[in-house]
């Protein structure tokens, strides 16, 4: 079964895979000062809308959980083993989900900084960013 | 998809999504039994032993009475029957269309059943000499050639068209109640 | 609130890939529910289903799901895209309107028909996790990895597989009032049920806690036993705490098959008050990524 879909992403969702593709990673502030990488629409606190503009965080974050991923499936974002990590970026308050490129599970901790890698070829989709490496690589 | 294509300057309003999921559909016993007896040349059902209606293609219960029915029930029915309802489809050109002419669709009543078989193709007739009540016989595909549908809820193409027998129409109130 | 309670339960428990049709698999699911219940299925007044046609691979599955049901004379029904234990939450909610008294709720699931792996992936954030793939296991994982991070379970228990994915069907009938007493011998009030829900997109919550499990709740008195739809030792430990289960309560878990065992552990807890004399238990369903979604349902026996 195959769908085709042709999402409208809107001025938050859009805006932040706009950021992508420009190799910005931008975020979401609530009212209370809250900053939300990835950018959502609305405080999951308060149901309140985000502000307007976005703020930009990163480029570099931390791990703050991950998974590891020994044997790749075919739509994984990854073919080689890989980490699935929730990653704090700088000056975020929340975590963003993606692939980490490490050679094993014993390369990667809770607490380890890492970069982004971006894809060379980025149309405003959440594989822009291709994966993170441990910052020191 | 060209129009999201177009993302290298400003900012990014859509986002395209190919979702491809992968079934796997197991034919049940009841649609294989079914399946076996097409290749063959035969249009089975079973029949409700509580009601005693018959089901073609069977569904291994009666839904009216909500009893299970099985090989104890297996009927067979005729592969004539009436016309009960019926749709001419102006084909779209959408790109996997195989369809070019206009082409009828029909539910047809077969003698012994109690339901009718639906989507079936009419052939050999003038599209607007179709009518409810018009006699129609199988055109059956040739031996080893009948495959049946892998869930049981056609004739797959055992049978690949139903054409007028001549007899005369059948009146209203064999059809009346089966317009659906 | 109308006092409405179960009177009886029935399931195909876990079947390796089947071959019958969905309709086929819950025709005698539904019917030992009814028949076990001593109440005609004339009498049903409220029918609710839960299931994905995702799962079936086909449009509109829930449909002809009914036939299993018996649609003619036609019924009242309504579906749910959640397990049956929302179904049986539809149905409970039905039954407050006051005018019909017995209800049917039943939940099936095919998942030997895809790869799970994939399928459940529809069910994430669609912009920012669905186009990762990210399958429902590797999900897991993170959570179980906050749990180890914390010092809540082991470190082996942080690495996590993928959970068993079983075909099945399950069935209730609810009944209100005094009904149910003329009916059941012992029938399981409905003492209180709960859905509630965290944040989607897993990197804005603190995955070592499950808010809404908590929010849900069990209420103040103690329960005997507790049936949780946890699929792996994290989950269960997560659970335990949200709940505030102490040790002293007998603990069963699992979430296969998919769409079912969130009612079967409902129906589970129903029987270990109908069949083993239990006085108070609860039944819990989860749905969504790393526990995203908790309905808990707390049940009680005449004293």
């Amino acid at each position: 079964m195959e769908l085709m879909y042709r999402r409208s992403l809107g001025p938050v969702v859009g805006a932040f895979l706009t950021g992508l593709r420009d190799q910005r990673l931008l975020a979401s502030r609530t009212t209370e000062g809250r900053v939300i990488c990835p950018a959502l629409e609305y405080d999951p606190e308060s149901g309140d809308a985000v502000e307007t503009e976005l703020v930009e965080v990163g480029p570099g974050g931390t791990v703050t959980g991950w998974s590891w991923v020994q044997e790749p499936l075919r739509k994984h974002p990854s073919d080689r083993p890989f980490a699935w990590a929730l990653v704090r970026l700088d000056g975020a308050d929340t975590s963003l989900l993606h692939a980490l490129a490490v050679d094993g599970p014993e390369s990667v901790q809770t607490g380890m900084r890492v970069v982004p890698r971006w894809a060379d070829e980025r149309t405003g989709h959440i594989t822009d960013l291709a994966h993170f490496v441990p910052e020191e690589a | 998809m060209t129009d999201t294509a177009d993302t290298t300057e400003g900012p990014v309003r859509f986002m395209p999504q190919l979702i491809g999921l992968d079934y796997t559909i197991r034919t049940n016993p009841v649609a294989a039994a079914f399946g076996a007896a097409l290749a063959e040349g035969h249009i089975t059902g079973h029949r409700c032993p509580s009601c005693q209606r018959v089901y073609s293609p069977p569904k291994g219960y009666c839904p009216i009475c909500c009893v299970a029915t099985g090989a104890d029930d297996l009927v067979e029915v005729a592969d004539r029957g009436l016309i009960t309802s019926w749709t001419v489809l102006t084909p779209i050109q959408y790109a996997g269309q195989k369809e070019r002419e206009d082409y009828a669709l029909a539910s047809i009543l077969l003698d012994g059943a109690d339901g009718t078989i639906g989507q079936q193709r009419l052939v050999e007739v003038p599209l607007d000499e179709i009518r409810m009540g018009l006699r129609v016989e199988a055109v059956w595909a040739p031996p080893g050639e009948r495959e049946g549908d892998d869930r049981g809820y056609g004739l797959g193409t055992a049978v690949s068209g139903w054409r007028p027998t001549g007899e005369p129409d059948a009146p209203p109130s064999a059809y009346q109640d089966h317009t659906l | 609130m109308r006092d409405v309670a179960i009177v009886s339960f029935a399931t195909s428990g876990s079947l390796p890939a089947v071959e019958d049709t969905e309709t086929q698999m819950l025709f005698p699911v539904i019917s030992e529910a009814i028949e076990r219940s001593g109440i005609p299925r004339a009498d049903i007044g409220f029918t609710c289903s839960g299931s994905a046609d995702y799962l079936a691979g086909t449009p509109f599955a829930f449909v002809g799901n009914l036939e299993a049901v018996g649609a003619w004379p036609p019924i009242s029904e309504s579906h749910v895209d959640m397990d049956g234990a929302w179904a049986l939450y539809e149905a409970w909610v039905r039954l407050q309107h006051g005018d019909v008294d017995v209800a049917l709720a039943f939940s099936s699931g095919i998942s030997s028909r895809s790869d799970l792996r994939e399928v459940l992936c529809l069910q994430n954030d669609p912009y920012y996790v669905m186009p990762l793939w990210a399958d429902h296991g590797s999900l897991a994982g993170l959570q179980a990895r906050a749990a180890a991070d914390a010092g809540l379970i082991p470190e082996a228990d942080a690495s996590v597989g993928t959970p068993p994915a079983s075909d099945g069907a399950a069935a209730v009938i609810l009944v209100a009032g005094d009904r149910a007493r003329e009916v059941c011998e012992r029938p399981a009030w409905i003492r209180g049920i709960e859905h509630r829900t965290d944040p989607h997109y897993l990197g804005v919550r603190d995955l070592t806690e499950v808010p809404s499990a908590e929010a849900a709740g069990l209420g103040d008195a103690p329960v005997e036993v507790a049936q949780l739809s946890a699929a792996h030792p994290h989950e269960e430990v997560l659970l335990r705490r949200a709940l505030g289960l102490g040790d002293e309560v007998e603990v069963h878990t699992g979430a296969d098959p998919l769409m079912v065992s969130g009612l079967v552990h409902i129906g589970e807890a129903f029987r270990q008050i109908n069949e083993n004399g239990r006085r108070r238990t609860v039944g819990h369903a989860s749905s969504g990524a790393c526990l995203q979604q908790n309905l808990v349902c707390v049940l009680e026996g005449d004293a």
